[in-house]
């Protein structure tokens, strides 16, 4: 080997690496500006009566977004109970079978909702479900489920795809049927993962706006009816924020703060549930 | 070649080395004896250490394949023949230094009628022969060779069963023959041991070739012999 | 003959169109240790799993003849008893990575929801760790994770769950080619204890652990049962050609 351009690549070398961390450290600017902004502005609005009290009108001092708070967790709630148990069954399927014709064209019908547009999925359900009972919290429900359930298939089949095949022949080989298989052993293995995908879903649906304006449409008292309309975190930030009041764009920056520091929890957790729960093959 | 058999390639070929070196051993020491020439009888002590040096080499490699290849089958059972074989070589070896031996302490020479009359003479020249025919069938893994060798130790038991009569006769002839007639039945009971080791090594290669042409295989496989 | 534990007769096995194991005869006695060998691909595997019916698992995989467990064809037993009187061990050490020990020694009856008291797994924990020389090593930690062990003390501990099921005979594909040297002699020594009360088939690539470990040594090649004779018969001299090129390792 001629070593007599060492220096000249080994110097290549190093000017490569020093690009790439530079670029590393660049994308976080933005992140940290946004972050820091929100915290900001949004930090000094929250307090325990903007926690607990619905908006005031126009004009009134205070007020908050119990409403939305409540509205948002009930949905995503709906949403999940509606979407989990189909969003699991599917994934196991997809991974248990990924050889089969079904399966090829259910992955691909996910991977097409994965990247439909929220508000299409907003129009959808609207001619679905709200042209039949009306805006609602539940018509919200539905396409907020719609939305989780890509993620939750594809995360759910990723991971139990990843579990060693060994795991079901140890299982089958004492005679334990196929679904006690998949029931008792593939799935409690592959829960970490199953459940950081939950979250990860969660974390996604929980600030989307455009599928919740014709559907869950908002509303400005504190609502747990499923079938009357009903507000949510980011549905009152663009709400707030598109009005002309300096007292509603507080109110915007407070909820988006609460907005972003839910995703932003929901995103440690998961970082600390696949670490910790981890299964050790 | 795998290594493995490099290494029994390697020891096979060690010891046809060694197995010419003992020959020519044997062909000297009758050399010494009919010429009694004494500098030729010294020249085979002296070269009884390289025999020896041979045998120990070839054991050592033996247990080195051994250990580190853990052979089976055939070639399990060549090693185990080849041990053997080593230390009956090593012992005709001894024989010809022993022969040897007697020409360095005799003070006179041999009398070739008395050579001839019990049958001395013919009795070398055959155990020479035997020796060099089992190496051919061990270089040739030829068993039929190998079996041939049995029939053929009984020419050499033969003249040493007639012995004691053969080297009676020459003593009565001429008692001044005493002491050169016991060296000749010396020589001739030698002799007989070398025709019983070539036998025990023919039977090491029929031991070792035989089991390996095996009741060949009903279906013949893909799997073909390699020479 | 009485002795005889399994016993397969005119077995064959497919995937698809895959003749893979080709009209197997082979009687097994009690408390015989069986080494299978023969190059990767000939159809040990497969032949392994026609014996506790794993290979009907498989989409496709087909097969005939009879593989008879005491005389009775396995293919009209109860799938749950099959597989507990025939134990099965895999290449990999395969503890439940959600099991403790304890749960994965008697994860036979919990997996299949046989109900057993507290006292009998007790009882049967013991036992089986004790069988496959495992006990003393954890007897102290017998609510951790099983994944926590060795190498060679996962492997005990499926050997341990098999043997929980009080099985027969015990199949072993390739118990050692994902062990070190000593893990890999502590199953070995294994072996030597388990053959008193039970019969073990033992798929091995590795020549020395065949001779070590067997009895007898059956040598498969292209799906066929080439040889099957005494391991001692089979590496000092195997009657077949196919099998002697492949203890000495010449193929051609
Ligand atoms: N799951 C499977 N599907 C299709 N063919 C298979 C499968 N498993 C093994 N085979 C085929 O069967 C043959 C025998 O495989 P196997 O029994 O695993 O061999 P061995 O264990 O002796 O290495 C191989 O040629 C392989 O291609
Ligand atoms: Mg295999």
């Amino acid at each position: 080997m001629n070593l007599s351009n060492a220096g000249y690549r080994n110097s290549k070398s190093i000017l490569f690496q020093s690009v790439i961390v530079f670029f590393a450290f660049l994308i976080t600017i933005p992140l940290i500006i946004v972050l820091l902004y929100i915290i900001e502005k949004g930090v000094l609005q929250v307090n325990w009566h903007f926690l607990t009290n619905v908006p005031k009108p126009v004009g009134e001092k205070g007020g908050g977004i119990v409403n939305a708070l409540v509205g948002s967790a009930i949905m995503v709630g709906v949403a999940s109970v509606m979407a989990l148990p189909i969003g699991i069954l599917a994934g196991i399927y997809l991974s248990e079978n990924s050889k089969s014709k079904l399966a090829y064209y259910s992955g691909l019908c996910v991977d097409i909702l994965q990247g439909v547009p929220s508000i299409v999925i907003g129009i959808v359900i609207y001619y679905w479900v709200v042209l039949t009972i009306g805006y609602s919290g539940l018509a919200g429900s539905v396409a907020l489920g719609i939305m989780m359930l890509p993620i939750v298939i594809r995360s759910t089949e990723q991971t139990l795809r990843l579990l060693p095949p060994s795991l079901k022949e140890a299982a089958l080989s004492l005679g334990v049927p196929y679904h006690r298989v998949i029931l008792k052993v593939i799935v409690p293995c592959g829960f970490a993962g199953i459940l950081s995908g939950i979250m990860l879903s969660i974390a996604r649906i929980i600030g989307e706006t455009a599928p919740l304006l014709f559907t869950a449409l908002g509303n400005s008292f504190l609502s747990t009816n499923l079938l009357k309309p009903m507000e949510s975190l980011p549905h009152v930030i663009y709400y707030y924020a598109t009005s002309p009041y300096d007292d509603w764009h507080d109110l915007a920056w407070g909820a988006s703060f609460i907005l972003l520091m839910f995703v932003l929890l929901l995103n440690i957790i998961t970082k600390v549930i696949t670490r910790k729960w981890k299964i050790q093959l | 070649m795998t290594p493995l058999e490099l290494e029994i390639e390697q020891v096979k070929s060690e010891l046809v080395s060694m197995w010419m070196l003992v020959q020519s051993q044997l062909n000297k020491a009758k050399e010494a004896i009919t010429l009694y020439d004494k500098d030729v009888a010294h020249e085979v002590l002296v070269k009884e250490k390289r025999v020896n040096s041979f045998e120990l080499k070839i054991d050592r490699d033996c247990e080195n394949v051994f250990a580190l290849y853990c052979p089976v089958a055939v070639d399990l059972r060549f090693l185990l023949a080849a041990l053997k074989i080593n230390t009956n070589l090593e012992r005709i070896g001894d024989i010809a230094s022993g022969i040897a031996q007697y020409v360095v302490d005799s003070p006179a020479n041999f009398d070739m009628a008395a050579m001839e009359s019990t049958g001395l003479l013919r009795m070398y020249d055959e155990a020479i022969n035997i020796l060099a025919d089992t190496r051919i069938a061990f270089e040739n893994e030829d068993t039929v060779l190998a079996r041939s060798i049995f029939k053929r130790d009984d020419v050499l038991d033969d003249i040493n069963d007639n012995s004691p009569n053969t080297v009676a006769e020459v003593i009565k002839k001429d008692a001044g023959l005493l002491p050169e007639a016991l060296y000749i039945l010396s020589i001739i009971r030698k002799l007989e041991r070398v025709g019983d080791q070539s036998k025990n090594i023919a039977e090491e290669i029929i031991f070792y070739v035989e089991a390996k042409i095996l009741k060949h295989a009903k279906s013949s496989g893909k799997l073909t012999e390699e020479d | 003959m009485e002795n005889t534990i399994v016993k397969a007769e005119n077995y064959n096995a497919w995937f698809g169109d895959n003749h893979v194991v080709k009209d197997v005869n082979i009687s097994i006695n009690r408390n015989e240790v069986i080494a299978v060998m023969g190059p990767s691909g000939c159809g040990k595997t497969t032949f392994l799993r026609g014996i506790n019916r794993m290979h009907e698992l498989i989409p496709g995989a087909t097969a005939k003849g009879k593989i008879l467990l005491d005389s009775q064809n396995v293919l009209d037993m109860n799938v749950i008893y099959v597989r507990a009187k025939i134990g099965m061990v895999f290449q990999r050490p395969n503890p439940f990575p959600n099991l403790s020990i304890y749960e994965n020694v008697v994860a036979g009856y919990l997996l299949n929801g046989i109900k057993v008291s507290k006292a009998d797994k007790d009882v049967i924990v013991e036992k089986s760790l004790t069988s496959s020389a495992l006990w003393n090593e954890v007897k102290d930690s017998l609510h951790k994770k099983g994944t926590f062990l060795s190498g060679g003390q996962q492997q005990r501990l499926c050997i341990a769950r098999a043997i929980a099921m009080e099985p027969e005979l015990i199949l072993f594909d390739e118990p050692t080619s994902a062990l070190d040297p000593i893990s890999t002699s502590s199953v070995e020594a294994l072996f030597h204890e388990l053959k008193t009360k039970y019969t073990l088939i033992i798929v091995t690539h590795n020549m020395q652990q065949a001779a070590r470990v067997s009895d007898r040594t059956a040598f498969f090649y292209m799906g066929e049962l080439v040889e099957f004779d005494d391991t001692k018969q089979m590496f000092t001299a195997p009657a077949d050609q196919r099998t002697q090129n492949y203890i000495t390792g010449r193929f051609s």
